[in-house]
């Protein structure tokens, strides 16, 4: 992988300096192993700032939704997009919100990222310094030596059940294909659809009364790309600001209902949550569900291809008017 | 036990309201048993309540020494106001306050007055002015320039027509931004206007509300014609939600407006981030 | 001091909760929240740091203080309260520290009634960090991850028991209701006891040293930033979203709203967040804080040099919760080394 970042850095050096692009989106290294952040590199040398850019195991927010900030303000942007990044971007561009030509993508062929959680629950944590990804395995640095194990233990639980680790769209693709092994991701849908309603209810219930209505799932959603969210509006405020459980399942189920046919399951909403909400379920539940009434439909995939929920056709299945 | 809970407001009445322009009416509100409903200094702002609607901020018009009621002058721009605009006299309400610092009569003691207001921006000076009219001794000479955008938009009619030019030592200039069909006084903006007039800086103190571009002119111009930032106070507008420097929302730097403020030297405002 | 075995802990619960209701650490699908205690639930003393943390033990995310009927013109008000005594388990020193930062935005005149009652109603006790992570950096604000001076009880846990000290009069007054759970503590078990406590500092201090964490000065070289080009490498990246400053410990910030079933309903407040848009959007449109990088300021330039002007400490306890848990890395501990570093470049 360190490879990889060195051409990332001299790639965006070479795109910032020939004018090509003014704002590179890439990741940079902050202090602590598990933080790798979305960093913001502008002008025609990027200010010697490229050097910074990295690329490892931890690299996993996702940089196309930064786009909705960003291409208003500039003439050309380029970012580093992973398999799920790029399903978000074509998102974006589906609904929208970027225009294609205004930019350029660096495409990651992406083996998985690690989650800190599973760091952590492995007791692995304590005093670690670093670390790096050696083919199938993961290097834990520590000042006391180092400790080696299998990569896909740690891996995201998304990054296991991927489908699309090589970007779908791109302009220039960094690097090798990498191996495309998903696990079934409806396998947790499955066990939430064996309960009965009220078990599902309770679940979900359950789920919910952890929210902290910080939205941060909304926000991190490449889906969730509306210029004014109904829930932002002040007046008239549609959602109650009260933390009450009725009022978290009313913003849950519209976030998920909005996003349904649109989300690309990139599992960004479920990684920001600070409360472990498996929101992912929720919209694999949808997803699912569409698979089956309008056939198999993957959001980002082509963003020619029709979309289902927002195609009308008058032999339309309409599951949901029957009684 | 309700203990000092400071977010609980008083019930009072609307005892009048009138019609000031086609967006503006003022309201006079009394406690049930009559009287007005808190003791307060010119330029300081009460909360009022308009269950299930919510609650906002408002500075009171009225002066300190009318013991009977509290006015304010509300411009309907939200949920609140609009709520505001389509009660009728006698609705009850909820008020809690004063809140703020009010101008700092001390500093203004034996001082010649200019006001400078621009449509709404005229009901926490208003409070000023008649409180100053009513202790006419304390004080100067009284220079007050006002303007709206058309003779409509004026507000405080039967005041800055007959009331405060008839005072001792007190003058009144009006002005609208655009020619109107009979209105025969001076057309301009009040910022030039106050500069055409002139006034000296010695021993005098401006005082200033309006809207924010009205307000930026008016300081360049009243740096212009020499008054020092010292010299020169205006009074705040930022949203504002507990009114007693606890919900955080309404900071310039490490002041809170709702109880550093909302009135401010200009030469403190230079002093302070400016997020306002 | 006393003393209580582990394996009496779950009598201490059912005798706590008996006497008023008891907050405890508690795990639910992984998250471990201050909750309050039911028999059969996972009660988690070893996690560090809670999500969300006490704070809204004594200042609740949503709390209705007044109830309200419009009926013909007629407006009928009363207040509402939710009393009752309760004790807090398990705050760590950081938590405790920062109610003592909310003690001083609340209790400062005019004192704040809903949460002063709260403050008083409430016995706190604190369990000391053994093992601080690679996130707590409280020793950076003179904390120690060992001892925390405002809470009325302080316990460390030494194993198969835990230490225990009352530090206050509610602490004592606790103390002697679970008497009969307690044990005398032997001299050489309180002198472990501090031992492990000075240990853990020196390692705590050291580390964060080693980082950088250094906020000495921060509040003055910040007096000067308010323009600086810094914040341009910071808001960029940010969400806008309301973890760091939900689950920050420091946080007070609020709104007020009513709701109603037609005309008769309840006013609540509720934690509100700097970093949301339409925090100072103001009903006519304007809005002072127009963008994500007006906000981030905000929120730095308020713990780091505003609140520190107000009340001449940092409104940041180095709990580490905006570290862990930023999806973006946003954290207050990397601001502080920049605007540290930019103070120690221009000297
Ligand atoms: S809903 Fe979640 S998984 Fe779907 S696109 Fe949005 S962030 Fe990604
Ligand atoms: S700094 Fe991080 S946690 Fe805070 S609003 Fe921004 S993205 Fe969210
Ligand atoms: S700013 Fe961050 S580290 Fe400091 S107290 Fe708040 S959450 Fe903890
Ligand atoms: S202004 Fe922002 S940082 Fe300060 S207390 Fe409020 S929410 Fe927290
Ligand atoms: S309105 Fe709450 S702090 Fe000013």
């Amino acid at each position: 992988m360190k490879q990889l970042a060195e051409i990332m850095k001299d790639i965006a050096a070479q795109s910032l300096s020939r004018g090509e692009v003014d704002l590179v989106i890439g990741w940079q290294k902050g202090p602590l192993w598990w933080q790798s952040y979305p960093a913001f590199i502008e002008g025609n040398e990027g200010n010697g700032e490229t050097g910074s850019l990295t690329w490892d195991s931890f690299c996993v927010p996702n940089l196309s939704r930064y786009l909705l900030e960003e291409l208003p303000e500039r003439k050309k942007v380029a970012l580093f997009v992973k398999g799920c990044d790029a399903l978000g971007f074509n998102q974006i561009l589906q609904d929208k919100r970027a225009e294609r030509e205004k930019v350029v993508l660096y495409g990651i062929p992406c083996t998985g990222l690690v989650d800190p959680d599973k760091v952590e629950s492995a007791g692995l944590g304590r005093g670690l310094l670093e670390v790096k990804r050696d083919g199938d395995e993961l290097v834990f640095v520590y000042d006391s030596g180092e400790q080696k194990a299998q990569a896909r233990d740690f891996l995201y639980d998304k990054c296991l059940t991927c489908r699309y680790p090589n970007p779908v769209v791109y302009d220039q693709m960094l690097g090798e294909a990498a191996p495309v092994q998903p696990e079934e991701r409806f396998e947790s849908v499955q066990e939430l659809e064996k309960m009965d309603a009220d078990e599902r209810f309770a679940y979900w219930a359950r789920q919910f009364s952890r929210c902290i209505r910080c939205f941060a799932c909304r926000n991190a959603c490449p889906a969730c790309s509306c210029r004014e969210c109904i829930f932002d509006i002040p007046e008239p405020r549609w959602l109650g600001k009260a933390n009450e459980l009725s009022e978290t399942q009313f913003y849950q189920i519209i976030r998920a209902y909005h996003v349904a046919g649109r989300c690309v399951d990139c599992g960004e909403c479920t990684r920001v949550c600070p409360v472990n909400i498996p929101l992912q379920e929720l919209n694999r539940k949808f997803i699912k569900d569409i698979n089956e009434l309008y056939g198999e439909y993957d959001a980002g995939v082509d963003p020619e291809q029709e979309a289902p929920l927002v195609t009308y056709k008058t032999d339309d299945p309409a599951a949901f008017t029957e009684s | 036990m309700a203990q000092n809970n400071l977010l609980l407001p008083q019930v009072a009445v609307v005892e009048e309201i009138s019609t000031e322009t086609s967006d503006i009416k003022t309201f006079k509100v009394a406690s049930q048993g009559g009287g007005s409903p808190l003791e307060f200094l010119p330029g300081q702002c009460a909360m009022l309540s308009l269950p299930p609607v919510g609650e906002a901020i408002f500075s009171i018009t009225s002066s300190p020494t009318e013991k009977d009621y509290l006015e304010f002058s509300i411009k309907k721009t939200g949920s609140v106001t609009n709520f505001l605009h389509e009660i009728e006299e006698g609705y009850q309400l909820g008020v809690r306050g004063p809140y703020g610092n009010g101008f700092p009569l001390e500093m203004l003691k034996g001082k010649d007055l200019l006001f400078i207001g621009g449509g709404i921006g005229l009901a926490p000076l208003r409070s000023l002015i008649n409180y100053c009219l009513a202790n006419r001794g304390d004080y100067g000479q009284v220079d007050i320039v006002y303007g709206a955008r058309t003779p409509d938009d004026l507000v405080q009619r039967a005041e800055i027509f007959d009331n405060w030019p008839r005072a001792s030592n007190t003058n009144v200039y009006l002005t609208v931004d655009v020619e109107w069909e009979g209105w025969d006084g001076h057309v301009g903006f009040v910022p030039q206007y106050m500069e055409e007039i002139g006034f000296a800086p010695e021993n005098r103190i401006a005082v200033t509300c309006g809207p924010p571009i009205m307000i930026k002119f008016v300081l360049e111009g009243l740096e212009r014609m020499g008054f020092k930032p010292e010299q020169v106070i205006t009074t705040l507008e930022l949203k504002m939600k507990c009114g007693v420097g606890k919900c955080g929302r309404c900071n310039l730097g490490d002041r809170y407006v709702c109880k550093d403020g909302p009135v401010f030297t200009y030469a403190e405002l230079l002093n302070l981030p400016p997020e306002y | 001091m006393k003393k209580i075995v582990k394996d009496k802990l779950p009598s201490l619960w059912e005798q706590l909760s008996s006497q008023a209701t008891l907050f405890l650490p508690v795990e639910q699908d992984g998250v471990v929240n201050f909750a309050p205690w039911e028999e059969g639930d996972s009660v988690n003393l070893e996690a560090l740091n809670t999500v969300v943390p006490p704070k809204n033990v004594v200042f609740p995310q949503t709390e209705t203080y007044m109830r309200f009927k419009v009926e013909n013109d007629k407006l009928h008000i009363e207040p509402f309260e939710q009393n009752g005594p309760y004790v807090l388990f398990g705050a760590r020193p950081c938590d405790v520290a920062g109610i003592t930062l909310l003690d001083k935005v609340f209790l400062q005149e005019p004192e704040d009634g809903l949460y002063s009652r709260r403050r008083r109603e409430g016995t706190v006790i604190s369990v000391a960090c053994n093992e601080p992570d690679a996130a707590c950096f409280c020793t950076s604000f003179e904390l120690e991850p060992g001892m925390a001076p405002g809470a009325d009880i302080m316990v460390w846990d030494m194993g198969d028991y835990l230490l225990w000290k009352a530090q206050s009069e509610k602490g004592e007054k606790l103390t002697g209701s679970v008497e009969n759970l307690l044990q005398e503590a032997a001299e050489e078990e309180q002198k472990a006891a501090m031992e492990l406590k000075e240990r853990v500092t020196a390692k705590e201090a050291a580390a964060a040293q080693e980082m950088g964490w250094d906020p000495s000065g921060v509040k003055e070289t910040l007096k000067d930033m308010f323009d600086s080009d810094i914040w341009e490498q910071f808001f960029r990246r940010c969400l806008g979203c309301g973890i760091c400053t939900y689950i920050c410990p420091t946080c007070h910030c609020f709104d007020i709203q009513d709701y109603s079933k037609d005309q008769e309903g309840g006013r609540f407040r509720c934690w509100d967040s700097c970093m949301f848009a339409d925090f100072t959007l103001m009903g006519s449109g304007e809005n002072p804080r127009p963008t994500r990088k007006e906000r981030v300021r905000q929120r730095f330039m308020h713990k780091l040099c505003y609140y520190p002007s107000n009340f001449g400490l940092y409104a940041c306890v180095g709990c580490g919760r905006c570290v862990r848990k930023c999806p973006v890395n946003l954290d207050i501990a990397q601001v502080i080394k920049e605007v540290g570093g930019v103070k120690s470049g221009s000297e």
